[in-house]
């Protein structure tokens, strides 16, 4: 969208939210300072100011209609923060108008929102519709252009523009009363191929996607989610991804999960724009399968304990197991949590002929409290990360950690302000301090959006 | 070939169901738009109040909603089919603090008041990166893969 457009519009939106009977704007404001001590390099120091706000705005002129406004802006007031050296920047995450149907379950949105049906997470700026049909059908659809991120080189960037011109998408499914849900959905972003080009590319950012979706909830005690996305771009139909989670629920304390997914990579990562990174060509997969078991101990204590299998066919296998507990005290006014995890994993081939392969196995244990007394909060964070000797990514490091502590004070029910301090140490920097105001404000009467 | 008559027959069906909506379209009230009371601090257990009840909206029982630790990694199952459950809490503004398509800052530091939250990337990620990488590429490709990947390019060019 051109820049003059896009400022029209929004411009308009945001005139428009004085229709609404209820307004609500919330925003956080937040100040960050850190300073980096990096071997070999300048010390840095990093004063970025960020600026969040969001708008709802419910029954504009009927109780159906409302809008929603969502996006930050930032700029550095020292050295860039940002990689690609620019000292400010600002997006729009979402704004759209949405009609509520009184029935059915029936929307309409018009604007920037997010589309996330089975096939895809997509941004799309354009239209959507859904509704509830009868014996328990559903169908939903949406088409417009997608958002396009300017984060590949400029060369390739004008063949990504030309082939991504339009993206629409529909899903259709049955809901069988409370036993189960079926879905089949179709994706397509772009209706050019690379082959189109004047000069063709061999990058091609062009989707077609299928994808099915099942859950299948028959009890308060057991549910089954999956979900299957098949690629449909080329003369072959090709399974990019395979994703299955089951839960049992024994009695009202434990609760017992497994999941199971695989990756074709040369099918999942049609239509990336960062080819360099998720290649197509590579012609890779990964398996991974695992689950985890929950404890309510109590109605103040929570244990888990998780084991996850993953298997990449061009690196290996590994293993992660772990375990997370979680207190709270006092109805919650206290907060405490205690994890530890670790990941054994195969050892990567190196070019080094006399250490050919070298350990990426870790393991990392976290520490947290939270504590809500009155107008104020605060909180301690802890994280501690601990190598093999001789990773090949940390030139000797073996040990990361960073702490934060942070203090909260409620001022009025629209206003909180906080700051947090952290200390830290990483294989890139030797110390790293990092300071942070925010203050949080929220004004009018729609109470969504905070949870 | 076959495929692409079943991609036609499934436009046509769709198409045909688009028309004829009117005639088909639910009779059933709309799902609430708001919860109507407030909840408490942390992760609610929809089924503590609605113990055996069916939620309207997505005709699941709410059980299948629970926000155990399970639920919170494996959220995207319910966000894709039954998004106007989630939203009768939750703002979209809730879900841009992950699923931004592009953010100034990782979740971890924006919400590093709030340590219960799941935010992702804690403590030194740019180094973990690396070999969570390499393990499994294809769960950085969900948010990173499309958009939100302006830190990546700095390296991954």
């Amino acid at each position: 969208m051109k820049r003059r457009t896009y400022v029209a519009l929004l411009a308009t939106l945001m005139s428009a939210s004085a229709w609404g009977q209820e307004v609500s704007l919330y925003g956080t404001t937040m100040a960050q300072m850190w300073k980096e001590a990096t071997p070999g390099f300048n010390k840095a120091t990093f004063t970025p100011a960020t600026q969040y706000l969001g708008i709802d705005a419910t029954k504009l002129g009927s109780d159906q209609l409302s809008l929603h406004l969502f996006g930050w802006g930032r700029t550095d007031l020292s050295d860039a923060s940002s990689f690609d050296g620019k000292k400010s920047g600002g997006y729009l995450n979402y704004g759209y108008l949405q009609y509520r149907f009184d029935r059915a379950n029936a929307e309409i949105k018009a604007g920037r929102f997010t589309v996330n049906q089975s096939t895809g997470f997509e941004q799309v700026d354009g239209v959507s519709a859904r509704t509830d049909l009868v014996n328990g059908f559903t169908v939903s659809a949406f088409a417009g252009k997608p958002v396009l991120y300017k984060t590949v080189d400029l060369t390739s960037q004008k063949d990504y523009d030309f082939q991504r011109d339009v993206m629409f998408g529909a899903r259709l499914g049955w809901r069988m009363g409370r036993m189960a849900e079926v879905g089949l959905s179709y994706l397509q972003d772009g209706s050019k191929a690379a082959k189109d080009l004047a000069i063709p590319s061999t990058t091609d950012y062009t989707r077609k996607q299928l994808g099915a979706d099942l859950s299948i909830t028959p009890t308060s005690t057991f549910d089954l989610r999956a979900r299957t996305v098949f690629d449909v771009s080329n003369e072959r139909t090709n399974t990019a991804e395979q994703d299955y989670t089951a839960t049992v629920k024994l009695g009202s304390q434990v609760s017992l999960s497994g999941n199971y997914a695989a990756r074709a990579f040369q099918y999942l990562y049609a239509g990336t724009n960062l080819p360099s990174l998720f290649r197509q060509d590579e012609n890779d997969a990964f398996r991974g399968m695992g689950g985890k078991l929950t404890w309510l101990t109590t109605a103040s204590f929570q244990m888990s304990v998780d084991y996850r299998h993953t298997h990449r066919d061009t690196y290996g296998d590994a293993n992660r197991v772990g375990t997370d507990l979680r207190w709270d005290f006092m109805e919650k006014a206290v907060l405490l949590g205690v994890g530890a995890h670790v990941v054994n994993a195969d050892a990567v081939k190196t070019v080094d002929p006399a250490a050919p392969y070298k350990s990426i196995s870790h393991r990392e244990a976290r520490v947290w409290t939270m504590v809500n007394k009155g107008r104020f909060t605060a909180s301690l964070d802890g994280i501690v990360l601990h190598y093999e000797s001789g990773n090949p990514y940390l030139v000797g490091v073996r040990k990361a950690y960073e702490g934060i502590g942070s203090l909260g004070y409620q001022a009025t029910s629209n206003l909180k302000v906080s700051g947090d301090l952290s200390y830290g140490t990483s294989a890139l920097s030797v110390h790293e301090t990092r300071g942070l105001l925010r203050a949080e404000y929220r004004f009018g009467t729609t109470k969504k959006g905070g949870k | 070939m076959a495929r692409k008559t079943i991609l036609q027959v499934l436009g046509i069906v769709l198409g045909l169901g688009m028309l004829m909506a009117c005639g088909l379209v639910s009779p059933e009230a709309s799902f609430a738009a708001t919860h109507p009371e407030g909840l408490g601090a942390g992760r609610p257990s929809c089924s503590e109040c609605h113990t055996n009840d069916v939620s309207k909206g997505a005709m699941k029982p709410y059980a299948s909603f629970d926000h155990t630790p399970a639920f919170v990694q494996n959220h995207k199952f319910q966000a894709n089919q039954d998004v106007n459950t989630c939203g009768t809490c939750h703002a979209q503004s809730f879900c841009v603090d992950c699923h931004g398509g592009k953010v100034p800052m990782k979740p971890a530091i924006k919400l590093s008041g709030s340590p219960d939250r799941m935010a992702p990337h804690r403590g030194d990620y740019m180094t973990l990166h690396k070999m969570e990488g390499k393990l499994d590429p294809s769960s950085c490709y969900t948010c990173h893969g499309r958009a939100n990947n302006d830190k990546c390019r700095a390296c991954h060019r």
